[in-house]
């Protein structure tokens, strides 16, 4: 047998060890990260620079360094945080407001609703879905053509579909189970929220709502609870059922169940989706457009409205843009090491 | 405490797992519930703990009827296959969880998790969480876990399979010296027969979902109820050879074993076991087989013959030798064959 020979080109494309890769493939490899880097980084880095330049040097064309190409100017710092002053900090308290409180709001009812999706077995009966209808329609047609009044109509009715489902419902025999409770959740995001959002506004103008954190807050939650739903059920349905079962016997009851071994032990899954839901409600801009008009504005909106009639403001856009982003990839990283995979190892055998 | 099944069932939609199991466990007697996988011996085990519903039937525990109690107030112990280790919470949580779940007063819980740990040596490792421990930790962590609150019952659902063969028989001493120390009542779920035999006061076969037979394991090996049983405890099992009784010998195609006592009948199993057997000149003995194989354990050597065309197999000497398919004759002891009703499968002799 011959000893191969150790050319140049042979070198270079032959891994060292059986851990490291070829120089050849390390080079490919780099120069791909690297290219993706910038794809990411640049527009960020376009943002920031911008913020800090006078008109004249984002109309006059691409300058890319500061202090050589340009120097760079408080000025839309100044205008944004000292002239707007109150009117920057306002929205930015409704933003964040808005924000935390939906995506708490969402994520501790939609693991509650996903648990239970895991963990119970639901039979719901066809006949008793069809006859809610019914009832539904029916309660509407009193209220809206005989004028009955909506709450002795709704007691009525909620009083007859109970005492119906407990007797004749129970002889029905087709029922969904929790599989066709999951599509139904995860239907209602099948069309954008923003379809509904006449009703919703009708809604909460009925309410006199319009305009608050409560209209936002709630209309948040709704429309992001399917996707807790989805993603968490996933997420617990992970976890072996042997520790519940463990922590029964032990004495626990459900919910100190849930929250001593199925929360903590969800933890990754959690910070996830609460990242996730946290940055669909901070970057909500159409529903927002039509449920705040002044006091409830959140920050897009603020934003949108830089480009008013003198045209695209971008160093006033881009300071907002750039503190709007600070607090999500703050809160990114604080949540990046709970998202580590692995927390479950040592649950079961070894 | 005692524990009583009476005419316990339980159905799976149409698929019924456990049929008519009636078991009285008299107070810190180690009862092990043994069986091939799929049995229902872990049924009936999880329906003691409260984690299946009885479809019919009764299980007390003490005086107490428990058939519908919820686990947590059953006062029962569980160990899992898996452990069930909670992965997020210390050695020292885990153990003491149980306790903590009952509001037991801070001081008093560390003493007894102390306490529990010792009797299992774990009190260097109280700081660990269970994935930095090894499997027979992780185990004994389970046991532990356990023994601190003085459960009415241990329920232990094959906790040593997990194991390796070695550490697996020093846990089985173990297991078997703290049950008799405590004193509690428990029932212990294998499929394991020298498991079986070497823990329990009393063996509870089960196939089928159907209670074969309850009895010490010195009977249970001695005196197999059924053919079932026979078939199933021993390694080797017990040889079972057709044939039929007649004038008090029990004839069968290729000899004959004389029997007296036995009452004439057509249609018979005759079960001896491999180390009631001896093997001896094919022309003298009293049945004539040819070997098959031959395998030296080192002990002894295990000889397959086959017997009227049946594998029939017999321990031998550990120098013992002989050339496949040479003629042998086997010997047995009259007094220790037993013999089954061909129909029924039960025995009708001892």
């Amino acid at each position: 047998m011959t000893i191969p020979e150790r050319t140049l080109l042979r070198r270079l494309f032959t891994a060292q060890d059986l851990t490291s890769m070829a120089p050849a493939a390390k080079v490919v490899v780099y120069a791909l990260l690297l290219s993706w880097l910038m794809v990411v980084l640049f527009p960020l880095y376009w943002l920031f620079i911008t913020s800090f330049k006078l008109p004249v040097h984002v109309n006059d064309g691409p300058d890319f360094l500061p202090f050589i190409d340009f120097k760079p100017s408080g000025h839309a710092w100044r205008y944004i945080f000292v002239e707007l002053g109150n009117d920057t900090l306002r929205p930015y308290l409704s933003s964040v407001i808005v924000a935390s409180c939906s995506t708490v709001l969402c994520v501790l009812i939609g693991a509650f609703a996903a648990y239970a999706l895991v963990r119970i077995q639901y039979r719901v009966k066809v006949g008793n879905v069809a006859a809610f209808l019914l009832f539904l329609a029916g309660t509407v047609y009193v209220i809206v053509n005989l004028g009955a009044p909506w709450p002795v109509a709704a007691a009525v009715a909620s009083v007859l579909f109970v005492l119906f489902a407990t007797s004749v419902g129970r002889s029905f025999q087709r029922s969904l189970g929790n599989d066709d409770i999951l599509f139904w959740i995860i239907s209602n995001r099948i069309l954008p929220p923003v379809v509904v959002v006449l009703p919703v506004y009708l809604m909460f103008q009925r309410l006199g709502l319009l305009d608050t954190h409560v209209a936002l807050i709630a209309t948040y939650t709704a429309i992001n609870l399917p996707i807790v739903v989805w993603l968490m059920r996933d997420f617990f349905a992970g976890i072996p059922v042997d520790l519940e079962e463990s922590a029964q016997i032990d004495g626990a009851s459900r919910f100190r169940i849930f929250f001593t071994i199925v929360l903590p032990l969800g933890r990754p899954g959690l910070a996830a989706t609460s990242l996730l839901i946290l940055i669909l409600a901070w970057n909500e801009y159409l529903l927002a457009l039509f449920i705040s008009t002044a006091d409830a504005q959140t920050m897009p909106m603020l934003v949108a409205a830089q480009n008013a009639t003198r045209g695209p403001q971008w160093w006033y856009m881009s300071v907002l843009i750039v503190i709007m982003i600070a607090p999500i990839v703050l809160t990114a990283a604080m949540l990046q090491r709970h998202i580590a995979r692995g927390l479950m190892v040592g649950a079961i055998k070894g | 405490m005692r524990v009583r099944l009476a005419n316990v069932r339980k159905s799976f939609g149409r698929h019924e797992v456990v049929r008519n199991l009636s078991l009285d466990i008299a107070d810190g007697e180690l009862l092990v519930l043994l069986g091939a996988s799929g049995c229902g011996k872990t049924t009936a085990l999880r329906m003691v703990a409260g984690l299946e519903t009885v479809t019919a039937g009764t299980i007390e525990i003490g005086d107490r009827d428990v058939t519908h109690v919820l686990p947590k107030y059953r006062n029962v112990a569980m160990v899992f296959q898996s452990y069930a280790l909670y992965p997020h919470m210390t050695v020292a949580r885990n153990i003491g969880y149980p306790l903590k779940l009952r509001g037991t007063p801070a001081a008093e819980l560390d003493a007894a998790v102390r306490s529990a740990a010792a009797k299992v040596h774990l009190e260097e490792l109280l700081d660990r969480y269970p994935r930095q421990l090894s499997g027979g930790q992780r185990q004994r962590v389970a046991l532990a876990r356990a023994m601190v609150r003085t459960p009415s019952v241990f329920l232990m659902d094959e906790p040593l399979s997990n194991l390796d063969a070695k550490l697996r028989s020093a846990m089985r001493a173990e297991l078997k010296r703290l049950q008799s120390d405590l004193g509690v009542t428990t029932i212990y779920v294998t499929h394991d027969q020298i498991e079986a035999m070497t823990l329990a006061h009393r063996v509870a076969v089960m196939d089928g979902g159907v209670l074969q037979q309850v009895a010490p394991p010195k009977e249970i090996y001695d005196e197999p109820a059924n053919l079932l049983v026979a078939r199933f405890i021993g390694a080797p099992a017990m040889n079972i050879v057709a044939g039929a009784m007649e004038h008090g010998v029990f004839r069968l195609r290729d000899g004959a074993v004389p029997l007296g006592g036995a009452a004439p009948r057509a249609s018979l199993y005759l079960g001896f076991r491999p180390e009631d057997a001896i093997l001896a000149p094919a022309d003298a003995a009293m049945l004539r087989a040819r070997i098959y194989s031959t395998e030296m354990t080192g002990n002894e050597t295990i000889v397959t013959c086959h017997l009227d065309g049946e594998p029939v197999v017999v321990r031998a000497d550990k120098d013992f030798e002989g050339a496949p398919d040479s003629a042998v004759g086997i010997d047995l002891d009259p007094a220790k064959a037993v013999l089954f009703d061909r129909d029924t499968g039960n025995r009708i002799r001892r």
